[in-house]
């Protein structure tokens, strides 16, 4: 039995087409209007700047903490270079050092001669070599730690590395023993054995600054492989510097001169210049390689405009740095106040809020949780109630539904026709806003837009099954009451308390950025089956949206089965 | 030759609360039979109706169409039934003759020539736009749209409301000719003329129970029949009431009274009257009308 009549869905389709066309329209001008013009005026201009002080604080600081790190790592260098050659090690010390070595090296040369023993006499090369070298360090790593006892510098310095570099520091001890590299080892002294050990030293600690300022700098924003390399060789450089100038100032045919007297303060003006030309260098690569200009003399002059106002943050900042340290502040203090930032004296509260409408997404908040929730499911909310109140209600309570029943018609094809006629009206409606959309879309930019094609396939989607639901809603409620007022009244009434909840909790739903939002009004939210149309969730790229979808489906289509079953049983006063 | 009966109403009861609705209704139309209901506003006249039409289920008791259950086989039942509604409202169509050819359709009809000739006897312009159609007007696309398919059984609810009298005129014609075709009718009003003009049998219905069936051309064919007699003076006015005949009404204030009498006795009263200085002597009609008030006035005095 095909319950579905023809006539009557030509019927339904004459008396409401003006209202469909209208509704249609207007939502689809509306859909297109808030689109296009948001796609060519940049309403995320102040969002942007915004954003832009946020990120401009954060790389301030990093600048300001990376210049001051530097400085001091500058005269930390020199100190530690001036206690590498005038200590004088005790004979106990002398002692430790040559177990380590000895630790060290006669490990290594035993499994040397033991390979080459199983080896036919053949050295060992490549992987080999590598693996008897990591079994040799992991043997001496634990020794290390007594070393700290006569360099304390050097023991700081390993506490702030991993176990990584810390291995990679012994491998290279190994790597100069086994190179000989111009070091005699003198098994006997331990006064002459630091005399050889000096150099590798100096170079397992630059190689440690390399590493420490590579990681650092991979921990930007920003951050590509090649400017972390060259950061970190930069760093390197610089601490190279500090240790040539040093051997400059105070070695003579590299015997240290008897009259030098280590001062710091010869070094601050060197280590200042040093710090701010790295910076400077720093500043204008990385500038250049992120511009966005066009040509290539545009991005020179913008990386040299931001170069130089690098070089004088870093300047700031360690004058300040020195400035703090004078007056006797603590260096932790000191390096606090030099490296603060505009926002870091912004109330944290207030600083959160900014940066939190900094990143708002006006896009998603203005399409998807206003247009798509709220504005523009008002008309179709609209001709939802009126046309579902209108087929079956209101025409039982004018009467007119008595022309159609006393035909060999039954009740059943009248509620199923008038069923799909509702779920027609509502699906090609929603099928040409969709195509309005696309096309919106498509005008401003494609997928290069905010809001991508499969996104706002998904709101309409999203948009289209919420009405269904409430399409099924107020069918249900025309089929079960005789009297156009009672249909409305529940069936219009609850689903525009629906809307109007959702209007009210969207000022307490995580979309409104925190400044602008009251918690308490996300109550709302939970009184609303419009809140299981998540726009948020689609945007974010997350699928438990699908489920919500499914929910509303089910709404709809369980009211809409209702309504047919309840219209076959009831009285109708004909 | 066997009557057959098509609407049998039987111990029909639907209680709306506060007397309202239908109480242990009993009637039957047969076949080729014109039904009347007569009753005032709020009687249960519609209520019946729309048990007969599948529309409301009985509480108690049961409603037969062709022998099918009226709420059960609702469906089958309306291919033989045409209906016009007590209350006009029409689908949301611009023109009447949208709404015809609407009606057409869903009563699967493609031969219009008979609902052509119906528009043009009740003078009907179809083109007019539905809402802003007078009441009369509407009436009539409501009469046209229910006898345009030319069912058997037609269920007329107050049908002639709205009609000037020259249109209740022609419809009351259309009506003699469908009953004159073979078709059963049932057919409420609230005027006694017109049922007694078109109905071979009228209920009369009052608080949802029915009060008496009268059998109209019993009615009509009465051989007896009243006469009312006023006297210029007392004398003649007492004297006469000591006669024999059957006074029915006595007014003593007017002396006037009021006399039954065979047909074939008339001329017996006339020779008595004879002797008697009357005011004026004229003859209550005995129409449905009066039979009903009749019978209203005593169950209104017993109730």
């Amino acid at each position: 039995m095909v319950y579905f009549s023809k006539a009557l869905f030509k019927q339904s389709i004459k008396a409401n087409w003006i209202k469909w066309v209208a509704v249609t329209l207007a939502t689809c001008v509306m859909l297109a209007i808030v689109i296009i013009v948001l796609g060519s005026i940049n309403i995320n201009g102040i969002r942007d700047s915004l954003k832009g002080v946020f990120e401009q604080a954060n790389q301030e600081s990093y600048l300001k903490e990376n210049a001051i790190d530097s400085y001091s790592a500058y005269l930390t260098t020199t100190e530690l270079e001036n206690t590498l050659y005038t200590k004088e090690l005790n004979e106990e010390e002398q002692g430790t050092l040559k177990t380590i070595w000895g630790v060290l090296t006669s490990g290594y040369d035993t499994k040397i001669s033991e390979y080459q023993n199983s080896h036919e006499g053949q050295k060992p090369t490549g992987e080999e070599l590598t693996k008897i070298r990591t079994e040799s360090v992991n043997e001496v790593v634990a020794l290390m730690s007594s070393m700290s006892s006569f360099y304390p510098e050097i023991g700081e310095m390993l506490e702030q590395v991993d176990e990584k570099t810390l291995v990679m520091a012994i491998d290279s001890f190994l790597v100069a023993y086994e190179e000989g590299n111009g070091v005699s080892i003198d098994k006997e002294n331990g006064a002459t054995l630091l005399n050889d050990i000096r150099p590798i030293l100096e170079s397992t600690y630059l190689k440690i600054v390399y590493n420490v300022a590579y990681d650092t700098y991979m921990q930007q924003e920003n951050a590509t492989e090649a400017l972390a390399v060259d950061s970190a060789t930069q760093a390197q450089n610089l601490t190279k510097d500090a240790m040539d100038t040093y051997k400059n100032d105070a070695l003579q045919d590299g015997v240290l001169n008897p009259e030098y007297v280590y001062n710091a303060d010869n070094y601050k003006n060197r280590a200042s210049e040093k710090v701010n030309a790295m910076i400077y260098d720093q500043a204008y690569k990385m500038t250049y390689a992120t511009s966005t200009a066009d040509s290539d003399e545009e991005k020179d002059a913008e990386a040299k405009q931001y170069a130089v106002t690098a070089k004088i943050i870093s300047n700031t900042a360690i004058s300040t740095y020195e400035l703090c340290l004078a007056e006797g502040q603590t260096k932790e203090d000191a390096l606090k106040l030099a490296t603060q930032s505009v926002t870091d004296q912004i109330d944290e509260e207030v600083a959160v809020a900014l940066e939190e409408l900094g990143n708002m997404d006006i896009y998603g908040l203005i399409i998807g949780s206003i247009f798509y929730r709220i504005a523009g499911l008002l008309l179709p909310m609209v001709f939802v109630i009126m046309v579902a109140n209108g087929l079956l209600a209101g025409q039982v309570d004018s009467g007119s539904m008595a022309y159609v029943l006393s035909t060999p018609t039954r009740r059943r094809t009248v509620t199923v026709t008038q069923m799909l006629y509702l779920m027609m009206a509502l699906f090609t409606m929603f099928a040409l806003v969709t195509a309005v959309s696309v096309v919106s879309i498509w005008i401003v930019g494609g997928n290069s837009f905010a809001i991508n094609f499969a996104e706002i396939l998904l709101f309409n989607l999203g948009a289209f099954l919420t009405m269904f639901a409430f399409a099924g809603f107020c069918f249900m409620c025309s089929a079960i009451f005789n009297r156009t007022k009672h249909s409305l009244s529940i069936g219009g009434g609850i689903s525009m308390f629906m809307l109007v909840c959702t209007i009210l909790g969207l000022f307490g739903s995580n979309v409104v950025p925190s400044a602008m939002r009251i918690d308490q009004m996300n109550f709302f939210n939970y009184l609303s089956i419009i809140t299981l149309f998540d726009t948020t969730t689609i945007l974010s790229g997350g699928i438990s949206f699908i489920w919500n979808f499914l929910i509303l489906f089910g709404i709809g289509l369980v009211t809409f089965i209702i309504g047919v079953f309840c219209f076959d049983k009831k009285d109708l006063p004909l | 030759m066997e009557e057959e009966i098509v609407i049998e109403v039987s111990n029909l009861t639907k209680d709306y609360g506060q007397n309202h609705g239908v109480f242990d209704l009993n009637f039957y139309v047969k076949r080729g039979e014109t039904f009347g209901f007569v009753g005032t506003n709020g009687s249960g006249k519609t209520t019946t109706i729309r048990h007969i039409m599948g529309f409301i289920k009985p509480q108690k008791g049961e409603v037969k169409v062709l022998g099918m259950d009226a709420w059960k086989d609702s469906y089958d039942i309306k291919k033989y039934v045409a209906y016009i509604p007590g209350e006009i409202a029409f689908p949301d169509l611009l023109t009447g003759m949208s709404f015809l050819k609407t009606q057409a359709e869903f009563l699967n009809l493609k031969n219009m020539e008979y609902a052509n000739s119906l528009i043009k006897r009740l003078q009907l312009d179809p083109s007019a736009n539905l809402k802003r159609m007078s009441k009369g007007m509407k009436q009539k696309t409501a009469i046209v749209a229910a006898l345009m398919a030319d069912k058997e059984i037609l269920i007329l609810d107050e049908p002639t409301t709205g009609l000037d009298p020259l249109m209740r005129e022609t419809f009351l014609e259309l009506i003699k000719e469908e009953k004159k075709k073979g078709k059963t009718i049932l057919m409420s009003s609230q005027m006694f003329d017109e049922l007694e003009e078109t109905c071979d049998r009228v209920a009369l219905i009052f608080n949802g129970k029915i009060i008496d069936i009268a059998d109209v051309s019993t009615l009509r064919n009465s051989t007896t029949k009243s006469y009312k007699i006023e006297f210029l003076n007392k004398t003649d006015y007492s004297k006469f009431k000591r006669t024999k005949f059957n006074i029915v009404r006595d007014q003593e204030k007017y002396f006037q009274v009021t006399v039954q009498i065979e047909d074939k006795d008339i001329n017996k009263l006339f020779k008595v009257l004879k002797n008697y200085k009357l005011k004026f002597i004229s003859e209550v009609k005995n129409n449905l009308e009066k039979h009903f008030k009749d019978i209203l006035a005593k169950e209104v005095k017993g109730g």
